[in-house]
């Protein structure tokens, strides 16, 4: 049994904490959003227009129904539900939320406590690259042979449609969840986040938003592709609804979580941690999290017009009643580019934690890093027309386009100058993380000097829409940005779970995927240069050979992952005990017990400096004051303070 | 202040010196091969060569066929691209990949405790300056050369003929201009600009004449232009790009790059009158 289970374990609440909250988990959940889900159903065939099961209408209502009674039945209105009554939590009702008392069942619950949502954000990234895994090897063996008819083109639409959206929701919240929620707050010598609540929220919004884009096959799936450009989405199947009911759910998670993040770090530091100290992780997770502000409200907007479009007829897509695909588009893109630095800022973030860490050396121009961060972000809103540069769509801003496009890529070299003069003279600590920054430098240039012709226009008209962009971008979201999120796990592991990380099985784990990732989208790469269009069931015989590479890869690649997928696991419940400090890093996080006790400090932390003070004569990052504080010790009656 | 100033400022150099005792100077001491300048050029020269041969031979062979001048300029493009990121890409791979084999203790995966704190190196302006001056110098040039094929190409010709190209879900049908000639095969001269005006009836499409070189939506209720100068005689494909529904992958044809004088037997042949086909081939606009 873990100190921090002891410690909730021994607190004795009131019967009646938690009040209506002791009730519910996640089988109320469940229970509660098929009941909503069922009344919407009926609702849509009975009272509105819905005249044929799987209409438009009564497929949203459904969707609309589950999402509210999940959440409900979670518990998630709770509070303010109480606060509106005139009933407001007290101190014992908000312990209980916080999961005191309940064991592991606390995982299943509308829990507060920021570690425990930083968990649950971990095993859904899992279970959803799990399943948008499973759906590109389904892809890539249809794709083994020319005329292969093992998946017929509607099922294959939805498959590429569906992988492309889970992929992206999952390799958003792949950082910025589990270790942005975990991990940030330690950083900045926090308690918790600064809305533990809306924290909660955010995750269980992401879980309600799951079942209805997976349960779209079921209804005709989606057949226009993850960009699902109107007016083709508009005329798709009810699949399309439960797309659109997901991204707009999606929308309301990421957005929470970004405010979320944003106001913990501007309010909640430790004394003495200015922004100038602070991790250039926590740089990039609130970097990330207002680019995530600014980007993806114009998705809710281009999706629940779609709904709109489709379910009452407005005609926002519809040329020939006054609308234009090019709004969706530009709308769509809007999101879309600033999205992918969403995705790659937190794990660029944890990358240079991890060089720092194991090279034994500070960091390379701190402020260099943090500007070419936010420079990144700032060019990044300006950017996203370059995806529309084959759509006829004003032709005279495509060299104003290209500008802003390559801009980016200074930025960008400045991080990776970051990157490699934070390794230079280091000694190297050649551990499991510190393999995921050699892959991902690997990665990330070949990802970015291919970004350079598809920022190229006249060579965008060649590129555009054929396989060379898929590999491009694969190479830089699961080559780069899910390189640097498998580092980040590998390198906090030992303060997640309390247990080192099988690094052995690790190793293997990480050889198939380096291999892998370069024979798949190597493969795909020839197809692009062969003139192999994106998103064909069946293709000319022609583009056979790469084809049959890039499977290959792509089976290597799985493997790889399920390894580490097995080694995660094995390690969590048999791994040898890590102790606080296994890395002898400075920051934050690794000051604090593991595993890291409710409300995270037993001492409020005072910081003296920046947490990367290698190799200079000065005391650690931290000092810890001998002012006792916590709510822990007085609750346990545990004066030493040792749990 | 200002003699605070002055010992914050003697802090700095006190820590610049200890900092300069621990590592060993980077184009000086010792014999060449062991400075740490020798070891990064070593392995950028490497990686830049290997990217240079990649650059002048991968595309090469691999970009499907050319037919027109546009596609030659993509080649053009991919190539000299792939040469000015080499050696970019390779000093990021040289002081990454010296740093692993100089700095790195043997075994050092399997210490349970961490090797000894490296220098204090908290940054180098020059390194940083030279860096940025030499990302901007390439941005620009990677700017001007984009601007410069975009117009060359963009300059539409006196004698272009022009057609319409309308994709509906899954086909391509070209419209021959004045000829009345509506056909699904897509027959060009060659040395001739041609500029497809395209529109879709139904979703959006994506034109694309994958040899030509060049790429259009083909939008329904607005037309999108594009133009291609056909250089060689023989086939290309026609591809849609832009994902359609059910039958997006079968929406392809084969089009045909012919000398003028066939072309206007072909048009004949279809049936176009010889007044018309002299408007169509003949006629600017």
């Amino acid at each position: 049994m873990t100190s921090t289970e002891v410690y909730l374990e021994n607190t004795v609440l009131g019967p009646k904490a938690g009040g209506l909250y002791r009730h519910q988990n996640f089988a109320t959940g469940l229970i509660s959003g098929v009941v909503l889900g069922f009344v919407g159903w009926v609702i849509g065939q009975e009272l509105l227009q819905g005249s044929n099961w799987g209409s438009d209408m009564t497929v949203t209502v459904t969707c609309v129904g589950w999402v509210l009674g999940f959440l409900l039945g979670m518990g998630a209105f709770n509070a303010v539900g109480r606060w509106i009554l005139g009933r407001d939590e007290d101190h014992e009702d908000q312990l209980y939320g916080a999961g005191v008392g309940q064991g592991w069942t606390r995982y299943f619950k509308f829990c507060t406590d920021h570690k425990v949502v930083g968990i649950q954000y971990l095993v859904l990234v899992m279970t959803l690259f799990g399943a948008g895994g499973a759906m590109a090897m389904m892809i890539r063996t249809q794709l083994l042979s020319p005329h292969m008819n093992w998946l017929s083109p509607q099922s294959y639409n939805a498959l590429v449609s569906i992988h492309g959206m889970v992929m992206i929701i999952a390799t958003i919240i792949m950082v910025s969840g589990p270790f942005a929620n975990f991990i940030m707050p330690i950083m900045i010598g926090a308690k918790d986040m600064a809305f533990p609540r809306l924290n909660a929220l955010s995750f269980w919004t992401v879980v309600a938003a799951v079942p209805p884009i997976l349960g779209s096959f079921f209804v005709g799936g989606v057949d226009s592709g993850w960009t699902t450009y109107a007016p083709l989405s508009v005329q798709s199947f009810p699949g399309q609804d439960m797309f659109a009911i997901t991204i707009c759910t999606f929308v309301v998670s990421v957005t929470v979580a970004g405010i979320n993040t944003l106001v913990t770090v501007i309010t909640m530091r430790a004394k003495g941690m200015t922004m100038g100290r602070l991790p250039i992780f926590v740089w990039g997770s609130i970097i990330a999290g207002g680019l995530g502000l600014y980007a993806m409200p114009a998705f809710l907007m281009a999706q629940s017009a779609l709904i709109t479009d489709r379910v009452v007829g407005t005609s926002m897509y519809a040329p020939a009643q006054g609308g234009a695909g090019w709004l969706y588009e530009n709308c769509f893109w809007i999101m879309g580019h600033p999205e992918v630095y969403v995705i790659l800022l937190p794990a660029a973030g944890a990358l240079i934690e991890i060089a720092s860490t194991f090279s034994r050396k500070p960091v390379f121009s701190y402020k260099a890093m943090v500007g070419a961060m936010l420079g990144i972000a700032g060019l990044a809103i300006m950017v996203w027309a370059h995806h529309m540069f084959t759509t006829g769509w004003a032709p005279t801003l495509a060299n104003p386009f290209m500008l802003t496009t390559e801009l980016i890529s200074i930025p960008t070299g400045v991080l990776f100058l970051c990157m490699v003069g934070t390794i230079w003279r280091g000694n190297i600590w050649a551990r499991l993380p510190m393999y995921f920054l050699y892959l991902f430098l690997w990665n990330f240039i070949i990802g970015g000097v291919t970004g350079i012709y598809l920022s190229d226009v006249p060579a965008d008209q060649y590129f555009h829409g054929n396989m060379f962009v898929t590999a491009h971008f694969h190479f830089t979201l699961l080559g780069g940005a899910m390189i640097g999120a498998a580092g980040a796990v590998c390198y906090w592991f030992p303060k997640v779970s309390g247990r080192m990380l099988n690094e052995r099985v690790g190793k293997w784990a990480f050889w198939l995927i380096a291999i892998g990732i370069q024979v798949t989208y190597y493969g795909q790469f020839l197809e692009g240069f062969e003139g192999m269009p994106r998103r064909v069931v069946n293709y000319n015989p022609l583009f056979q050979p790469a084809n049959v590479m890039s499977t290959m890869g792509a089976y290597t690649l799985m493997a790889g992952w399920l390894i580490l997928l097995y080694a995660i696991i094995h390690s969590w419940r048999n791994g040898v005990v890590a102790g606080p400090n296994p890395w002898h890093a400075k920051s934050l996080e690794w000051q604090t017990e593991t595993p890291v006790p409710l409300e995270n400090f037993l001492v409020d932390p005072v910081v003296t400096r920046d947490p990367y003070g290698y190799g200079e004569e000065a005391p650690d990052a931290t000092q810890l004051t001998p002012e006792p504080v916590g709510a822990a010790n007085v609750l346990l009656g545990n004066e030493e303070g040792v749990l | 202040m200002s003699s605070e100033h002055h010992e914050e400022e003697e802090f700095h150099a006190d820590k610049r010196e200890q900092i300069a005792e621990q590592v060993e100077p980077f184009f000086e001491g010792g014999p060449i091969w062991k400075r740490p300048f020798f070891g990064v050029f070593i392995i950028w020269v490497v990686m830049t060569v290997i990217g240079v041969l990649i650059g002048l031979f991968v595309p090469v062979h691999v970009l499907d066929g050319s037919s027109s001048s546009q596609q030659d300029s993509v080649k053009l493009t991919i190539i000299v691209f792939t040469i000015v990121a080499a050696p970019v890409s390779g000093i990021v791979y040289g002081i990454a990949a010296y740093s692993l084999f100089k700095w790195n203790k043997r075994g050092s995966g399997k210490l349970d405790t961490p090797p000894e704190d490296g220098p204090a190196l908290r940054g180098h302006g020059p390194a940083t300056v030279i860096w940025l001056s030499v990302s901007i110098v390439l941005v620009v040039f990677l700017l001007f050369w984009g601007m410069m094929v975009l117009s060359s190409e963009g300059t539409p010709e006196g004698n272009a003929i022009r057609m319409q190209v309308v994709g509906q879900q899954w086909v391509w049908t070209f419209h021959y201009g004045s000829t009345d000639i509506t056909s699904t095969q897509l027959v060009l001269p060659i040395n001739r600009q041609v500029e497809f005006e395209v529109s879709s009836k139904d979703v959006t499409h994506g034109f694309w004449p994958v040899q030509l070189g060049v790429q259009v939506d083909a939008n329904p209720g607005f037309t999108t232009t594009i133009a291609a100068s056909p250089n060689k005689l023989g086939k290309f494909d026609v591809r849609c790009s832009q994902l359609c529904g059910l039958e997006h992958a079968y929406m392809q044809t084969t089009g045909r790059v012919v000398t003028e004088k066939q072309f206007v037997h072909w048009l004949a042949q279809k049936g176009a009158s010889k007044q018309a086909i002299m408007n169509f081939t003949t006629d600017a606009k």
